[in-house]
């Protein structure tokens, strides 16, 4: 019999229960579209962010001197977080007398690697270098290709008057060595003191074959929260290998140290933490926003109940004076909106899931995979919405006096 | 001497100032049929929306039925009206969406468990047999009330409450409703308490209260 009331109550006011219906699919598409891109969309801001710096930096552990071995790089593309691992770079520095074109300059050379094609047995071959870890550096010319060509800082090179094309004279220690200058680079930071060339030309340079004094790592990582800030050494087995499983700024630089011989790893808190409170950040504004949708929709369902309310008041009267209680006729109009918001959240979750893809398409140009748990969302949205906007009109319809609306 | 299916108090409703219904006492005993007569405003429809549980009084005491319906919550008001009360109203109020059989099934719904054979029989007894699948809108007044009617009756109420139930039909279609009424009371043997302006449909009572600006003034015995 409820099932006869509700289907004869849909087909006689088809419009009413469209619209109810329509805003229930609204709000239920929003979210599942906001929710089905927030993963996305925090992997790829993250992606992002990490164009912005190394967020790890590796130094010899030794308190003074010592430094790590160039040959233990390649380890770092084998850790457990290696596809956490977007780039790293080595350098190897020493303080320097430039002269060029009779000037004389003190100065920093820095021996790094570029894009270096890395192979890794068992790993992907990938370029690894400063162009990976710091593309917002912009050289003026080009990347040095040659073992004998260079970049400058741009402060040095106005220092020294030179500009790419110019040949430039390093001496550290009584030994000197040429570059060609091929490029001016300009960073905004204390790299414009710095001439960069290849790490071997250096480490030959410095007689320091195979060394290197520190590593920048760029990783992907995880926001910082209150476990992630607990000292590992105090931790119990189960905490420490959850920890060690997450990927925390800190659980990656101690992956990485552990590969490093000699080396020590320092999270960049700076970058680190901004990165976290930004994410934390965007996805807060993510769930305000689906909240804020589920909101207006179930504001938009109670107005129309409302208004439908007003309508069928005759209705509702004539079932109480015939002797329905409160419990009948709640289930009645309860079970109107459920029926619709069940339909809504599914046509609103097969919207949503279009939304989304259409979304990471235009502006991630990327597919998503929608996860599992976004159906039951959706359906659940559907339902609170539903719920949320009858409270209301339903309390209003529990309220009306028979007598009253069926005066005669 | 029957028992007292009625039995009123100092009854009273006042809706603010305006008193609605004077105090007043009044018996009716089981099986009776009683009308209700005075003229527009004179407290009528008050009387019958508190006997009927579908209004609570501001004073005085009320007993239907062996229940006090002073002491009943709302919803036990609501499982008053469906357990021991029928109700037509002058406007025939049905649901608008719902077929002819539907809407006495509603009735069932609510009482207990909706049964389509007896619903069908209900409508076949007030001579509706050949409108079940009609909607409201599709039936004329007369054909209306008597599905009210039916709704009314079927879930066997001991009192049958009729606010004009004939108020907007012709004389024809009036001596239709009132014969099957009475036939219907010959069979189910429930108490009748019927409002009405029309001197003629009084007297197919057994008893005519006369009301005036809330006070029972007069009452006579109906010759029949
Ligand atoms: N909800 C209300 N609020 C205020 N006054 C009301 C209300 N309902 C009824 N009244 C007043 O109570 C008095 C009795 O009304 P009632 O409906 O009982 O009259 P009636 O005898 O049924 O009249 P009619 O023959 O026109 O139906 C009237 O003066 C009416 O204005
Ligand atoms: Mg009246």
């Amino acid at each position: 019999m409820l099932f006869r009331i509700l289907k004869n109550s849909f087909l006689k006011r088809p419009k009413a229960v469209l619209l109810i219906f329509l805003s229930i699919t609204m709000g239920a598409a929003v979210a599942t579209a906001f929710l089905g891109i927030s993963g996305e969309i925090s992997h790829k801001m993250a992606l992002e962010l990490r164009s912005y710096g190394a967020n790890i930096l590796l130094e010899p552990s030794a308190v003074e001197g010592g430094f790590l071995r160039e040959e233990d790089l390649p380890k770092i593309k084998t850790v457990f977080w290696k596809y956490n691992i977007t780039g790293f770079t080595p350098y190897l520095f020493s303080i320097a007398e430039f002269s060029a074109g009779g000037k004389k300059e003190r100065g920093v050379v820095s021996g790094t690697w570029f894009a270096k094609q890395l192979e890794v047995p068992g790993e992907d071959s990938s370029i690894q270098g400063i162009k990976g870890i710091a593309p917002w550096w912009e050289v003026q010319g080009r990347w040095p290709e040659d073992a004998a060509e260079a970049i400058i800082g741009a402060a040095l090179a106005k220092r020294l008057n030179v500009v790419a094309g110019g040949d430039v004279t390093t001496i550290v220690r009584g030994r000197s060595q040429q570059f060609r200058i091929v490029g001016v680079v300009t960073t905004g930071g204390y790299e414009e003191e710095q001439l960069f060339a290849p790490l071997v030309t250096v480490q030959s340079l410095l007689q320091l074959p195979g060394k290197v004094s520190r590593v920048l790592v760029s990783a992907l990582t995880v926001p910082m929260d209150d476990f992630g800030k607990k000292d590992p050494a105090t931790m119990s087995k189960d905490e420490y290998e959850k920890w060690y499983c997450t990927a925390y700024v800190t659980s990656v630089a101690k992956n990485v140290e552990e590969v490093m011989a000699g080396s020590r790893a320092k999270p960049i808190w700076q970058i680190a933490s901004a990165e976290g409170a930004l994410l934390k950040k965007l996805n807060s504004v993510m769930l305000l926003l689906t909240v804020l949708a589920l909101g207006a929709s179930a504001t938009a369902v109670s107005t129309s109940l409302m208004a439908s309310m007003a309508e069928r008041s005759p209705e509702i009267a004539l079932m109480k004076a015939v002797g329905a209680d409160r419990f009948q006729i709640s289930a009645i109009f309860v079970g109107e909106t459920l029926l619709i918001s069940m339909a809504g959240g599914v046509v609103g979750y097969l919207l949503g899931d279009q939304l989304a893809e259409v979304i990471s398409r235009t502006v991630f140009s990327s597919t998503i995979v929608s996860p599992l748990w976004l159906f039951p969302t959706a359906i659940i949205s559907a339902l609170s919405v539903a719920i949320a906007g009858s409270v209301v009109p339903l309390r209003r319809a529990l309220l009306i006096e028979p007598v009253r609306v069926l005066k005669g | 001497m029957a028992t007292t299916i009625i039995e009123t108090g100092g009854l009273t409703r006042s809706y603010g100032d305006i008193c609605a219904l004077k105090p007043l006492d009044l018996q009716v005993p089981e099986g009776e049929w009683l009308s209700v007569m005075g003229h527009s405003g004179s407290g009528k429809s008050t009387l019958m929306n508190l006997v009927g549980g579908l209004d609570r009084p501001s004073a005085g005491s009320l007993m239907v039925g062996g229940e006090d319906l002073l002491a009943l919550s709302e919803d036990g008001l609501a499982r008053f009206r469906r357990e021991f009360v029928g109700i037509i109203f002058q406007q025939h109020h049905l649901v608008p969406y719902l077929t002819a059989v539907e809407n006495v099934m509603l009735a069932q719904y609510f009482h207990s468990v909706p049964d389509e054979a007896e619903a069908r029989s209900a409508l076949e007894r007030v001579g509706l047999g050949h409108r079940l699948k009609n909607r409201p809108g599709e039936l004329s007044g007369g054909e209306q009330q008597r599905v009210c009617i039916a709704r009314a009756i079927i879930n066997s109420p001991k009192l049958l409450l009729g606010d004009e139930p004939t108020g907007n039909l012709d004389h024809k279609s009036t001596v239709m409703i009132m014969e099957l009424l009475k036939e219907l009371r010959a069979e189910e043997r429930f108490t009748v308490v019927m409002v009405t302006h029309n001197q003629e449909v009084a007297a197919w009572g057994d008893r005519t209260i006369y009301l005036d600006d809330g006070v029972l003034v007069r009452e006579e015995r109906t010759n029949s």
